[in-house]
């Protein structure tokens, strides 16, 4: 973007050039971008719940399960509901940390998020490998696996992008002023942590 | 009139990429604009070949020219490939152009993922098409139902993963373009100043971006159905056919308006500037898109009517609903044209067939609301004639409009009038031709998606007149491919306003500087640019726009975010 | 008042010749009378509705068309409230009457008449025949030469169960202004009903119209209505008409032959002696009926259902090379059966 789209009027001037070089009043550009972009994930996530529920409801009660001798680890499956939602409050805290200007507190917090967040993905995998059927098995195994591990795959993406905001924030290149990316992909992984809450309670709760 | 004067004088620049390079990699809107525009028309080409294809096989009953497969494998990909890599890039190719301009922006908010989203589509369309190399296409209809998409070979598994890239750009151009609208309209310009074609634009890109994951969350289960054992829809291990069904129209409605919408902005353009007077009802007409926005997302099941299994009443009467805001806007245009001074140009000649056209596929539509008739109907050619009134009568027609009005801001050259009205009228002739038999065929019970009809149907001949039909469609190609060849080489000079327009695209050269504006108008209405023609003292325009404060024009700009 | 002449005129007598061609098949069920009925209404409104649109566009375009050379600006209306609450309240009216009618109309499409007996027919669809079942057990399978044939009393109330063995399929009658989708829905419901009263003797066409693969466009049927009497006949001789399945113990030679899943034969080539009878022992492991057929001598064996076998007994044959199929499923099912010394 350039300086050179001004308006005509020259009280107007000054307020363009701030509007471009502030993304005008109000949210920053690229914020209005990753909230847009979580908008189209609910909605994927949406359709993916739909076939869950379709899946149940043409099961009688009582018989939704995972086919033996398969069984779900709820004691895990809480760790890790657990892990995820602390990772939410350590990412909010580096937030916090780098508004106040302090990118030490942020690079500390960020790391444990990190650290949280391939935590939960290797519970996770682990999870999968003791429990005992798969995803042709039975329509269970089939949105089971297709809504956890999609889930898995943004908790993925997620870390990759936790990983940059470290590598960045390592490098000094967060102000106060200026932390977009740091802002966007902790909306990011607030987003991903209620997803799985949402993933949690349908499959482990609710039942 | 000019606004834009470029300093320093254009000249050759001191430093410049290799053409090919630079169009490779540029970021640039309005290179990537026309990107997707030729990219759209070379799948158009490809999807109107599978067309005749179609057309000509069934011109006469017998299997004369291509066996059942192949057959099915061409009006799979023909459906395929017109509504994900021709109308919606093409659409999106003039939003993606004029929609900065419009804005008085120098660009759009994110111009690399601007570029991702282009080179996704080629990508996208390749692996469909490339079902062709590895056994055949996929053949199951474009809307693919379960469980007869399990059976399909490697191609079908192709068309899954590229649909799926084509959805990616999708998305990553509707999270862009509203973020363009809200972030970055130029000082003074309000959401109610803002041309009708952003609003159509700012509405479809709502629709892309919750519809179009809806269907990527289909397409992977289907895929994991076809290759992972998954038991989504196939009823023999546990699976829902119906739920194929609910999620693909979930996505499929919204996806309609996604390609009639930005095609009404355009008319909604074009009309005003040809009728020398505004749209008549804006902010009607805003709302009405909005309405329409809304309601898509309630009428889903209206293509389920026949399975026995969706609550008709309630999905009857929204879709009859649409029926109203659509009306409002058929109202606003005739009431453009009431009293106007109309110039019938190309461009103009389009705008009036779209809603000429589009009031058939209307018509035609009501009539599917109704259940009773539906179940008569459904399945048959009568919705091919429906889908045609609206998509090419509508939308392309919509298209054909668009390039003929923006051509000349896009490349500096009009496009010769003479030509573009052979285009025209053999174009309108060959598609009522094509398509207004399709109604009484299916009324009288061909079914669609058929390799082969019975001679004893009584068919035959509304067949042959809607192959011939067909065939002037294409004709009609050639005087059009003719025209954009001859101007790019030696056309007349358009200057930045041929039109005399109202929108802030004509406030600068043609085409535009790379930054788009030197200098932009004020902005006070809907039509910045009249304005500037005309003069602040026009008698005709409304006093209270006169009115407005020049520190207003600051304040206004904070709009919604 | 020429230019409106010029342009009305020519408009009108379209849009009646157009109206005139627009109009489903004459209706041959009691439900169908309402549904073409509510047609005609709604193609009136229609007709109405086009008229005035495209007449309007006509119209201004002769009348508003620009003079070369004249630079005026027309009147520059924005809007005007009232025109645009009435233009809104119109079509809100016109939807309203449409919606009711239509459900008016549904209402008699749907409606069984509890107070007689239908008659009970189970239609099973499959890529790409039809099966007919009737309630004293006599049953059709049509084939590519033999389309099959629904016989339905006339006059009186008939009860369709729609069952899928496979894809999604639907039943269609075009003179019955009637369509319903066979689907398999697992477990989720039963399978889809459609019931209806036939007005008037005759042979009627119905096609599958849910696309359902290779030969969609070749799953043909015929609805043949006809008074009480003929109807019990008729559904005598197909149940005694049925010959048993043949079994023969006198085969010095028996091939095994089986269908398998996506329709084909597990064998691509048989072999058989010649100059003396031999049998086909057939089994169907597929999800739809199938049988064995021999191109050149015309044999054609008995369908068998899925999970059920047979034994054919196959004349003696010259050696040479010859083609078995699937009769049903002659494109997909085909084979070389090489009978030698």
């Amino acid at each position: 973007m350039t300086a050179r789209t001004m308006q005509a009027h020259p009280a107007g001037e000054e307020a363009a050039e701030a509007a471009i070089a502030h993304g005008a009043s109000g949210m920053p550009t690229a914020l209005v971008g990753m909230l847009l972009f979580i908008a189209s994930e609910v909605m994927f996530f949406g359709g993916l719940f739909a076939t869950y529920f379709s899946a149940r409801a043409g099961v009688p009660a009582g018989a939704w399960h995972p086919p033996e001798p398969g069984h779900l680890d709820l004691p895990l499956a809480a760790v890790l509901t657990a892990v995820l939602v602390a990772s939410s409050f350590t990412m909010q805290f580096g937030v916090w940390a780098i508004r106040r200007g302090d990118p030490g507190k942020l690079r500390l917090w960020t790391a444990i998020t990190l650290g949280l967040g391939i935590l939960f993905l290797a519970g996770q995998l682990y999870d999968y490998s003791q429990l005992g059927f798969s995803i042709a098995d039975s329509s269970f195994g089939t949105v089971f696996y297709t809504l956890t591990g999609f889930h898995g795959a943004h908790v993925f993406g997620g870390v990759v992008g936790l990983t940059i905001v470290l590598a960045r924030t390592t490098r000094g290149q967060f102000t106060a002023r200026n932390h977009v990316a740091v802002e966007a992909v902790s909306m990011y992984w607030h987003f991903v942590d209620v997803v799985w809450i949402f993933v949690f309670s349908t499959i482990y709760l609710l039942r | 009139m000019a606004t834009t004067t470029l300093e320093p004088p254009a000249g050759a620049p001191a430093y410049q990429r290799f053409w090919v390079l630079d169009w490779l990699t540029t970021v640039d809107h309005k290179k990537i604009g026309i990107l997707y525009i030729v990219n759209s028309f070379l799948f158009f080409f490809a999807a109107g070949i599978l067309a005749l294809v179609v057309r000509s096989e069934l011109a006469v009953p017998g299997l004369q020219i291509v066996d059942q497969d192949t057959f099915n494998q061409a009006f799979t990909m023909h459906g395929t490939i017109m509504l994900f890599l021709f109308i919606i890039p093409a659409l999106s190719g003039f939003a993606n152009y004029i929609v900065p301009l419009q804005l008085g922006a120098p660009d759009m908010a994110f111009p690399r993922i601007n570029a991702l989203s282009f080179w996704l589509l080629p990508l996208g369309g390749g692996l469909i098409f490339s079902g062709y190399l590895f056994g055949g296409a996929a053949a199951e209809g474009w809307t693919g139902y379960a469980p007869l998409t399990q059976q399909g070979g490697v191609g079908t598994d192709l068309w899954i993963i590229g649909l799926l890239l084509v959805g990616t750009a999708s998305i990553l151009g509707a999270v862009n373009f509203i973020t363009t609208v809200f972030k970055m309209r130029a000082p003074g310009m309000t959401l109610f100043r803002m041309p009708i074609f952003v609003w159509t634009v700012l509405v479809t890109a709502v629709l892309i971006l919750l519809a179009t994951p809806v269907l990527a969350a289909g397409l992977i289960a289907l895929f994991i159905d076809r290759n992972y054992g998954g038991s989504f829809f196939d009823p023999s291990v546990g699976g829902n056919p119906i739920l194929w069904q609910h999620i693909f129209w979930f996505f499929g409605h919204p996806e309609v308006y996604i390609v009639i919408l930005p095609a009404m902005g355009v008319v909604s353009e074009v009309l005003p500037v040809f009728s020398r007077k505004p749209l008549f009802g804006y902010k009607a007409f805003v709302f009405a898109t909005i309405a329409i926005g809304f309601l898509s997302w309630t009428v889903w099941a209206h293509h389920m009517f026949t399975t026995g299994a969706v609550f008709l009443p309630f999905f009857s009467f929204m879709t009859a609903l649409i029926a109203i805001p659509t009306g409002i806007k058929m109202f606003n245009w005739l009431a453009t044209l009431w009293r106007g001074k109309l110039m019938l140009t190309t461009a103009m000649l389009f705008a009036l067939g779209f809603i000429s056209m589009f009031l058939i596929g209307g018509i035609s539509g009501v009539m599917l609301a109704s259940p009773p008739i539906d179940f008569h109907v459904q399945d048959t050619y009568f919705v091919v004639a429906h889908l045609h009134y609206v998509f090419f009568g509508g939308s392309v027609f919509g298209v054909f409009a668009a390039t003929y009005y923006w051509f000349p801001k896009m490349t500096g050259k009009k496009l010769n009038e003479p030509l573009g009205k052979v285009h025209f009228w053999i174009h309108f002739i060959g598609f009522n031709l094509a398509f207004f038999p399709m109604h009484q065929l299916g009324l009288s019970g061909m079914p669609r998606r058929v390799s082969d009809y019975s001679p004893d149907a009584g068919w035959t001949i509304l067949n042959m007149v809607s192959t011939v039909g067909a065939f002037m469609i294409a004709v009609s190609i050639l005087p059009f491919l003719v025209n954009v060849v001859a101007t790019f080489i030696n056309g007349e000079p358009a200057g930045d306003d041929p039109w005399e327009g109202n929108t802030l695209e004509w406030a600068t050269t043609s085409p535009p500087p790379p930054y788009n504006f030197d200098r932009l108008p004020p902005i006070h209405s809907e039509r910045p640019l009249f304005f500037l023609t005309h003069g602040h003292g026009h008698a005709a325009e409304r006093p209270a726009d006169l009115e407005e404060d020049e520190a207003e024009d600051v304040e206004h700009r904070k709009g919604l975010v | 008042m020429r230019s409106t002449l010029r342009v009305g005129l020519p408009l009108v007598l379209a849009g009646l010749f157009a109206a005139g061609c627009m109009l489903p098949p004459v209706p041959k069920t009691e439900a169908g009378q309402d549904v073409f009925n509510l047609y005609l209404l709604v193609l009136g409104l229609a007709a109405i509705v086009f008229i005035g649109v495209e007449g309007f566009i006509l119209y201004a375009v002769f009348r508003y068309r620009r003079k070369p050379g004249d630079d005026v600006l027309p009147e520059q209306l924005h809007g005007n409230n009232t025109v645009e609450l009435i233009w809104t309240a119109i079509p809100t009216v016109i939807v309203f009457i449409l919606f009711v009618f239509s459900m008016i109309t549904l209402g008699v499409v749907e409606a069984r008449d509890e107070q007689q007996e239908a008659t009970t027919i189970e239609v099973d669809a499959f890529t790409w025949q039809w099966t007919f079942r009737y309630e004293n057990g006599a049953s059709q399978t049509g084939s590519p030469t033999n389309t099959p044939v629904l016989a339905v009393p006339v006059g009186e109330p008939v009860r369709l169960i729609l069952n899928s063995l496979d894809v999604n399929h639907a039943f269609y009658v075009p003179e019955f202004l009637l369509k319903r989708d066979v689907v398999d829905f697992g477990d989720a419901r039963g399978p889809n009903e459609l019931a209806f009263t036939v007005t008037e003797e005759g042979t009627y066409a119905g096609q599958c119209a849910e696309f359902c693969g290779l030969a969609h466009a070749d799953m043909i049927f015929e609805v043949q209505a006809m008074p009480r009497g003929e109807f019990d006949a008729y559904l005598e001789a197909l149940a005694s008409g049925e010959p048993p399945p043949t079994g023969d113990e006198d085969c010095e030679t028996t091939i095994e032959l089986a269908a398998v899943e996506s329709i084909q034969f597990d064998a691509d080539t048989i072999q058989a002696p010649a100059g003396q009878d031999f049998c086909i022992e057939f089994t169907n492991n597929d999800i739809v009926p199938h049988d064995v057929g021999i191109v050149e001598t015309d044999f054609d064996g008995d369908d068998v259902a899925p999970g059920e076998s047979i034994t054919y007994l196959i004349p003696a044959m010259d050696a040479g090379e010859y083609q078995f199929i699937c009769t049903l499923h002659p494109q997909a099912m085909v084979g070389v059966l090489t009978v030698g010394e």
